[in-house]
């Protein structure tokens, strides 16, 4: 894990601005998924219209990040960024093959999934690494209890508590009520 | 149901939300059930209905994959079914006591499928005595079998 990963969104992107790469890779690494869902997910894009669009918006970020008036707001930034070449892609691809009207409805439900799922993921990481891999393992990797006690050798019986007792974690942490506490050992 | 109705217990949401998750997992699993069986069935008639030629080994092969796959998907199913079991188990000795009987009958039920599953591993003609997979889907079924039982003894 880089000592970038806890970094806040405006620390990442004041580093940035000076020029340390390292930042960069990492507020790459940070927006990537969250880019590329909103083309294919939010926008339906084909797999290799979206690689052209998160190239650009990349391009952009990188070319651009001097006018973000507001370092904290660089997700929402990079948000509009990406609708707006989402839709000149479509309009693009319309001029060359018109394509049926859905195809350029933003859904607002997509949007707020993808949003939600991103806050989740980045309330995720606010947890101890205990509770970040249990949870990984089931809601990501669909693994069985079984499967999930044999790999941490953790008692069978107490998988589906352990990940209760961290989805109340998460959503304290989501609901902006976590309290500092005593470490527990998820 | 019984994790959502249950007021007073803290940690019934995320007994809710992986109920839910299991839920999600089991619907495309069943539907993939009944497409490898079918293809499984198919694929033993075309090699029933086939001689000795130069197909025949690519006949068997065919067989062979289909006959795997057959297995495979019940074996995820017989591990839903202990996961499902094991969750019921938890919401029952937690849960609000109205609801008891309730998440008895749901670990009963995943106890049921688990059987089930483990069962169509066993029968599957390329799973032979002392395979692995046919270990595996016997363990899910007797850790759904258990969870079931417990729940089930501590309320009557």
């Amino acid at each position: 894990m880089s000592s970038l990963d806890a970094a806040t969104d405006a620390e990442l992107v004041r580093r940035c601005r000076e020029g340390d790469a390292e930042a960069w890779n990492a507020l790459v690494e940070r927006f990537s998924r969250y880019v590329y869902a909103i083309c294919v997910k939010g926008f339906r894009l084909r797999d290799e219209d979206a690689e052209d669009v998160f190239q650009d918006v990349f391009t952009r970020v990188y070319t651009h990040l001097d006018k973000l008036r507001d370092d904290a707001a660089v997700r929402p930034w990079i948000a509009q960024l990406t609708r707006r070449l989402c839709l000149d892609s479509i309009a693009r691809g319309s001029r060359e093959q018109p394509a049926p009207e859905q195809d350029f409805e933003e859904t607002g439900d997509d949007f707020a999934e993808i949003e939600e799922a991103f806050a989740v993921r980045e309330a995720v990481t606010t947890l101890g690494e205990a509770c970040q891999e249990i949870l990984d393992r089931f809601f990501a990797q669909d693994q069985s209890y079984r499967t999930i006690s044999a790999e941490l050798d953790l008692p069978a019986g107490t998988i589906a508590s352990r990940i209760a007792r961290c989805l109340r974690k998460l959503r304290e942490e989501l609901e902006g009520r976590s309290e500092p506490s005593g470490e527990s050992r998820e | 149901m019984v994790a959502r109705c249950s007021k007073e217990w803290e940690e019934a949401g995320g007994i809710a939300a992986q109920a839910l998750a299991l839920q999600a997992r089991a619907a495309p699993l069943a539907h993939a059930d009944a497409e490898a069986w079918e293809d499984a069935l198919s694929a033993l008639r075309r090699a029933g209905a086939g001689g000795s030629d130069d197909g025949g080994a690519r006949r068997d092969h065919a067989l062979e994959r289909k006959l795997e796959r057959a297995a495979v998907v019940p074996l995820e199913i017989a591990a839903l079914g202990a996961d499902a079991a094991a969750l019921a188990a938890v919401a029952g000795e937690r849960c609000d006591a109205a609801y008891r009987a309730d998440a008895a009958a749901a670990a009963a039920l995943a106890a049921g499928g688990a059987r089930a599953a483990a069962h169509l591993v066993e029968v599957n003609l390329g799973v032979r005595e002392g395979d692995e997979r046919l270990a595996q889907a016997r363990a899910s079924e007797q850790a759904a079998a258990d969870a079931a039982d417990r729940l089930l003894t501590s309320i009557r």
